[in-house]
């Protein structure tokens, strides 16, 4: 007999981007490398929010993307609400591209990508710049933005094999 | 045309209200609710702000908490790199030292001569200041945002306003007070303004946080001609930071003057917060 059951594996595994997701908003982890080269850093939450809402939305509740974005406000600063809405339209990007597509590839998640990150982005320096006196640089907001998009591919592909261990387990 | 409109509104419509097994609200919902708490916490009321707070200073916790065994994995590299330099880092000092023991008598020469020129004038002596000796919390990087969480707040006396120093050198000063934590904002965010004096001219500036590890100097004088290695003290001009309290040195980039903090703020574990009387609190 196993010590753990197939099920709890399978439960423990398909939770990896909740997880995943969590741990990017709470800890000290950074997307950030700018000790490195200046202008480097991208949006990873936004990237598990599209891949995973696109391809198993099972997997992601939405109030799991809502409450990460309420956490991601608290350590960074933001006014409660700010990140939740960025994951939420994107959110909502990636459900409208799985209603409206039968067939996807990794081109045309890549580029229907670059529609979530502009509304996203949108969204956040509308309520940033509209609402509250942080002061945010468009250049480096359009650098985050060039560079969430440029590494989607990598991630899309690590997911996918992530996906595929997990069917396996199941 | 109207039924690509139709489609259109329909997948839209569909992507909002949609609810599953794991979505137990709609996305419409959820979009309703961030923009509600968006609005509250922005045009805050006091309600809102003790909510903030506590739910600050219980993630705060949590966060500490959950990056503290990447923090140690990291700390345990550096601690091991640093192993390797310690002769040589110990020779340096030793030289260093001397040199400081050596300085230490003009300084108190200096503070001497100092204080009765004030007992001449008849100035109030403003050097004797109080601190709060605090641990970093949390420093995670951002590109929009660089600050940083200190693990001591209201109950320790910290309030909105008060300059943070590291070994003697201003970071930055505290934007958010919880009632046990507290947020710093460091020098070279963007949102960090600062009025400060440098070289033997006493120039008066102002220090612009650009996002980058050096903030600028800006609103220099006209025709001024800059210089690099020139010390930058806080002027005390806004009434609420201490005046001299050492920032940097001046470096000339590309015609603009930047500054090259003392310390690093990639590197801060322990802060100490300076403690204004409440008088001076009203000006924040």
């Amino acid at each position: 007999m196993a010590i753990f059951p197939k099920k709890f594996i399978t439960y423990i595994i398909g939770l990896g981007p909740v997880i995943f997701l969590y741990f990017l908003s709470i800890t000290e982890t950074n997307t950030e490398f700018s000790n490195y080269f200046e202008i480097v850093s991208f949006n990873l939450q936004l990237i598990i929010v599209y891949y995973w809402t696109l391809k198993a939305p099972s997997m992601l509740g939405s109030g799991n993307i809502f409450f990460a974005g309420v956490v991601n406000d608290v350590i960074m600063g933001f006014p409660l609400g700010t990140s939740s809405l960025t994951y939420l339209v994107t959110a909502v990007v990636a459900t409208y591209i799985r209603n409206v597509t039968v067939n996807t590839s990794l081109i045309t998640d890549w580029l229907t990508f670059l529609i979530a990150i502009f509304f996203a982005n949108l969204t956040y320096l509308i309520l940033i710049s509209n609402f509250t006196d942080i002061i945010v640089t468009y250049l480096d907001l359009f650098y985050n933005s060039f560079f969430t998009f440029l590494f989607y591919p990598i991630f899309w592909v690590l997911f996918s094999s992530y996906k595929m261990l997990l069917k396996g387990a199941s | 045309m109207a039924s690509n409109r139709d489609d259109f509104g329909i997948a839209i419509r569909y992507a909002l209200l949609q609810k599953g097994a794991k979505h137990k609200f709609s996305l419409f919902f959820l979009i309703c609710i961030s923009i509600l708490i968006f609005f509250l916490d922005s045009f805050s009321s006091n309600i809102m702000s003790n909510v903030r707070s506590i739910l600050n200073d219980s993630i705060y916790r949590v966060s500490a908490v959950s990056s503290s065994p990447f923090n140690f994995l990291e700390n345990l590299g550096k601690d091991t790199k640093n192993i390797f330099f310690v002769l040589k880092e110990n020779k340096y000092l030793k030289a260093e030292l001397r040199e400081l023991k050596k300085r230490d008598f003009q300084t108190k020469y200096l503070t001497n001569e100092n204080k009765r020129l004030k007992e001449v004038l008849d100035s109030k002596n403003d050097s004797a200041v109080s601190y709060v000796l605090t641990k970093v919390l949390l420093d995670k990087k951002s590109p929009f945002l660089k600050s940083i969480i200190l693990n001591k707040g209201r109950r320790s006396g910290i309030v909105k306003g008060m300059p943070v120093i590291s070994k003697n050198y201003l970071i930055g000063k505290v934007v958010e007070a919880n009632y046990l934590s507290s947020r710093v904002l460091l020098l070279n965010d963007l949102n960090s303004r600062i009025p400060v004096t440098f070289g033997d001219r006493a120039v008066q500036s102002i220090l612009t946080g650009i996002g980058r590890d050096k903030p600028r100097l800006e609103y220099l004088p006209e025709n001024f001609e800059a210089l690099d290695g020139e010390t930058v003290f806080t002027s005390g001009k806004d009434g609420i930071l201490t005046p001299g309290l050492p920032i940097g040195l001046t470096e000339k980039i590309n015609n603009k003057l930047d500054v090259k903090l003392f310390a690093d703020p990639n590197q801060l574990s322990f802060v100490k917060v300076i403690l204004i009387d409440k008088d001076t609190e009203s000006n924040f």
